[in-house]
């Protein structure tokens, strides 16, 4: 299988800042692949590399074997991309804006795609960009992204703004383009639905990858969470045992999550009076979470969670 | 009328300012041809304190027609094709980062070379529109007038504008390339115009800047007298020089350096306020 997108090395600073810590990613063509990550992550900035916005400090990045920078118009060609910070030419209309866009690839105008497009989403394009809402402006952003079926799609946070409903379509469409053998490269940093539609995914923080993984093999991975409260302090032997995290104590009642399965966690409890026991099915994020050190974002994770509890 | 490409569209744009400053340079045009028959009565036998002679323009004799022109239109218009010179000129690459547009375009398979060329092509169409423009105020007024200059000469005169004209845009343009914000290009820009305006003017008059003259682009616009000295062509090479170089700087800059979207430099003056702030308070 040929590499759609590939990052090797790939480092940028802004001044003292470091955005991106020496990427490497590939993603396969013909797949959906979500980059997720927590905003000011960087995933913007790999983006904007790939389309030759920015040059990387170190490092290269292709994409359909073309090198971002020395063959960036080869690039562009290729590609449909939707900026994350949509901004657009106010005074134009829909159209004028769609027309002007299909200017620079008049072989690959597609009227009647295009309408349809329109039409699907719910965009009335003989409208002034400027009486717009932030919605139909990311509609108009979606379209012209999609308009000229591009080998690859690049889309920086593509259902930002938008309804439940028309975020359903685009994730259609999306799912559509890929059927078609083309590539879509999407970031978040909404987990659910990197979840629900991506094939493959990345997680990426502070400028470094963490993970890259199957959608399908991640939600298979035997993780559970589970509470359990101990008559007495709970056995050290607990936390010793291999793929055990601590997420929480206090004091007889401990929360940990388990990557290979509950057999040995059981058991291991067993050894004590145990009053009490929860387990969760795992979402990905608490998948995806296994991957952290235990500093702030796994710590802020379950507070949201405790907040959630204590709510309901 | 719709955008086909980065050059139409970009002209297609300023369709107003064409048609607002190529109408206004008609209308003073025409008002200054059409006061002097009742100005040159009075002109004839007024002294001009020298010093106020060389500020509108150098050695002029204001009781002959080309002179009065000269003071009363030649001289200050290159500050109004300024005013559109820079809103073009730094509009085109820091207005367009500043409108977050840029990254909307460069998506696009254009190279950004490709970008700039036709922003100046579309620029200079324009200039030379406004021009045009300008000249029908001459040719509605001069036939009509007892008046001792020739269409030629005018029209001459005319395309003396465009060289400083496009100057500025070029010095904008560069600027915008250069400069992390669109405000700080206007800043740059119409800093060096005024200073080597002002320096032209003060070095006719005192003898210790004179050298300095020939350091302003207003010199080689020709004193602002083409009307009396007639159009140099050595003086419109050089300027168009100039400006080819500035351009060349723009567009180098441009291509090597990152784009950015509106608002995200931390050059901006509240980021510099901020740092400033931060140093002299120790934290």
């Amino acid at each position: 299988m040929t590499a759609a997108i590939e990052l090797r090395g790939v480092v940028k600073h802004y001044g003292e800042t470091r955005a991106l810590g020496g990427i490497d990613l590939t993603v396969d063509a013909g797949r959906i692949f979500g980059f997720l990550g927590p905003n000011g992550a960087g995933k913007t900035t790999a983006i904007r590399i790939l389309l030759d916005l920015i040059r990387p400090d170190e490092g290269s990045a292709f994409v359909m074997g073309f090198n971002c920078q020395r063959e960036s118009v080869q690039v562009r060609k290729r590609v449909g991309y939707l900026a994350g910070d949509l901004r657009l030419y106010e005074g134009m209309r829909g159209n004028e804006f769609l027309n002007y866009i299909d200017s620079f690839r008049p072989e690959k105008k597609d009227a009647t795609y295009r309408d349809a497009l329109c039409e699907r989403l719910g965009l009335d394009p003989t409208k002034r960009i400027r009486a717009l809402s932030k919605g139909n402006r990311q509609k108009l952003g979606v379209v012209q992204a999609l308009m000229h079926r591009p080998e690859v799609l690049i889309l920086d946070e593509p259902t930002s703004g938008l309804d439940p409903l028309v975020q359903d379509e685009v994730v259609r469409l999306l799912e559509e383009a890929v059927s078609e053998g083309r590539t879509v490269f999407f970031s978040s940093h909404v987990l659910p639905e990197v979840e629900r539609i991506s094939q493959s995914v990345a997680f990426i923080r502070q400028g470094e990858l963490i993970a890259v993984e199957d959608v399908a093999a991640l939600k298979s991975r035997n993780v559970h969470v589970l509470e359990v409260t101990f008559s007495a302090p709970p056995p050290p032997s607990l936390f010793a045992l291999p793929g055990l995290k601590e997420l929480h104590r206090d004091g007889s009642t401990v929360r940990v999550q388990a990557q290979d399965g509950v057999d040995a966690v059981i058991k291991a409890c067993a050894t004590q009076t145990v009053i009490d026991l929860r387990t969760e099915q795992p979402s990905l994020e608490d998948v995806f979470l296994a991957y952290y050190t235990g500093d702030g974002p796994t710590g802020a994770h379950d507070e949201r969670r405790e907040a959630r509890r204590a709510s309901a | 009328m719709q955008a086909r490409s980065i050059f139409t569209k970009a002209l297609f744009d300023q369709k107003m300012q064409i048609l607002g400053f190529g109408l206004t340079l008609a209308v003073i045009a025409a008002m200054d041809v059409y006061i002097w028959p009742s100005y040159r009565d009075t002109l004839q036998n007024f002294e001009i304190p020298p010093a106020f002679e060389a500020l509108l323009g150098g050695d002029l004799n204001l009781a002959t027609a080309p002179g009065f022109l000269s003071a009363e239109f030649y001289s200050w218009i290159p500050i109004l094709l300024l005013v559109y010179a820079v809103i073009q000129g730094t509009g085109a690459i820091a207005g367009e980062e500043s409108g977050g547009t840029m990254d909307l375009v460069l998506a696009q398979p254009v190279t950004r070379r490709s970008f700039v060329l036709q922003r100046i092509a579309a620029t200079i169409l324009a200039s030379v529109l406004i021009i045009a423009i300008g000249y029908t105020g001459w040719l509605v007024s001069v036939p009509f007038v007892d008046i001792d200059v020739t269409l030629w000469d005018v029209f001459l005169a005319n395309v003396n504008l465009l060289p400083i004209t496009l100057l500025f845009f070029a010095l904008s343009l560069a600027a915008g390339a250069i400069a992390p914000t669109r405000g700080m290009a206007v800043a740059v820009t119409v800093g060096i115009a005024t200073a080597t305006f002002f320096m032209q003017t003060l070095a006719a008059t005192v003898d210790v800047l004179e050298p300095l003259r020939y350091l302003s682009p207003f010199y080689y616009y020709g004193n602002g007298q083409p009307l009396v000295d007639g159009l140099n062509w050595a003086h419109v090479a050089l300027l168009t020089g100039i400006s080819c170089g500035l351009a060349i700087v723009a567009v180098r800059t441009f291509e090597e350096r990152d784009v950015s979207v509106g608002g995200a430099s931390d050059l901006t003056l509240a980021a510099m306020l901020r740092r400033t702030f931060a140093t002299r308070t120790g934290t």
